[in-house]
């Protein structure tokens, strides 16, 4: 096949009402084929089943941090939900005073705590 | 080598067989998809050995999930969504990686060695195609694959990229001139 053929059936396989499937056997015939190299299975089976447990632990540890940390960020969001509400509560704001502890004080009795006087 | 009798098996009899650890069935399965994965996987990563490892990988992450197939899809289907996961997050590495190391394209990312062919016409074929591939937008890109190397449907196409027809329909417009601009400079 000519290369400006086969870069009009390029073209042409890319039109909403071509037929892809035929068009695609024509590209394939061209030339432009992309396989996997020779062995490709045997090397896919070889990983699978010769180090299999390897692989096994490896997918189960990426499960198991999966759920520890799905555990941990729910267990966390809860813990800043409460802290929140127990400032809100006691202060009766969410201000950066509130959450520093300042919210009661004035600036005079913050001055007299850090000098002494 | 898989013996005869598992040529002869449907799909669903060798998922089962490859559950209960049966290396010649799961042998069978990799026999019979591993040309398409190789389409989608070398389509859009370029014809290199890296492609071949994603390959692979599709292939064990398969293995690993076979359980979760519940038969309602087609086997195909199925793993033409973990080919194009895995690939689109090692293009999305690619990207993350190019931009913290290298002043490279996007284009450039992906190489491509083009395989021994019998006659000189299909090797410039071949490269003909793994050129305008990689130059291509990798969001068009896999519609592309999907079209010109797989020739699935518009309608396959959405269903296999979870897209809507129309977002298919607008990218295969898109992607055919990007296609021509990128041919008409080759």
């Amino acid at each position: 096949m000519k290369v400006s053929d086969l870069k009009e059936l390029l073209i042409r396989s890319l039109d909403k009402e071509s037929d892809a499937e035929a068009i695609s056997g024509k590209i394939e015939n061209a030339g432009a084929v992309l396989r996997f190299s020779e062995g490709f299975q045997s090397k896919v089976l070889e990983k699978i089943f010769s180090s299999g447990s390897a692989v096994i632990r490896k997918v189960e540890f990426a499960r198991n941090m999966n759920y520890v940390f799905y555990r941990i960020a729910l267990t966390g969001v809860a813990a800043i939900v409460l802290l929140l509400i127990s400032i809100f509560m006691m202060e009766g704001s969410l201000s950066l005073d509130s959450f520093l502890g300042l919210g009661g004080g004035d600036d005079e009795s913050i001055l007299c705590l850090l000098t002494g006087n | 080598m898989i013996k005869e009798s598992y040529r002869q098996k449907s799909e669903n009899e060798l998922v089962k067989a490859s559950l209960g650890g049966d290396k010649q069935a799961f042998g069978e399965i990799v026999t019979r998809y591993q040309n398409m994965v190789a389409r989608t996987v070398k389509g859009m990563l370029g014809d290199s050995v890296f492609s071949e490892d994603i390959g692979q990988e599709v292939f064990i992450k398969l293995f690993y999930s076979l359980s979760e197939f519940r038969g309602e899809a087609k086997l195909s289907t199925y793993i033409q969504k973990i080919a194009i996961n895995l690939t689109l997050n090692e293009i999305k590495r690619r990207k993350r990686f190019f931009s913290m190391f290298s002043q490279k394209g996007n284009n450039e990312m992906f190489e491509y060695e083009v395989a021994d062919h019998d006659t000189q016409q299909k090797k410039e074929a071949s490269e003909l195609v793994s050129k305008a591939l990689m130059r291509m937008d990798p969001k068009f890109r896999i519609i592309v694959a999907m079209r010109m190397l797989q020739g699935y449907s518009t309608r396959e196409t959405a269903e296999i990229l979870d897209l809507p027809l129309g977002t298919v329909l607008s990218r295969l417009s898109r992607a055919q001139e990007q296609m021509k601009n990128i041919l008409g400079k080759l």
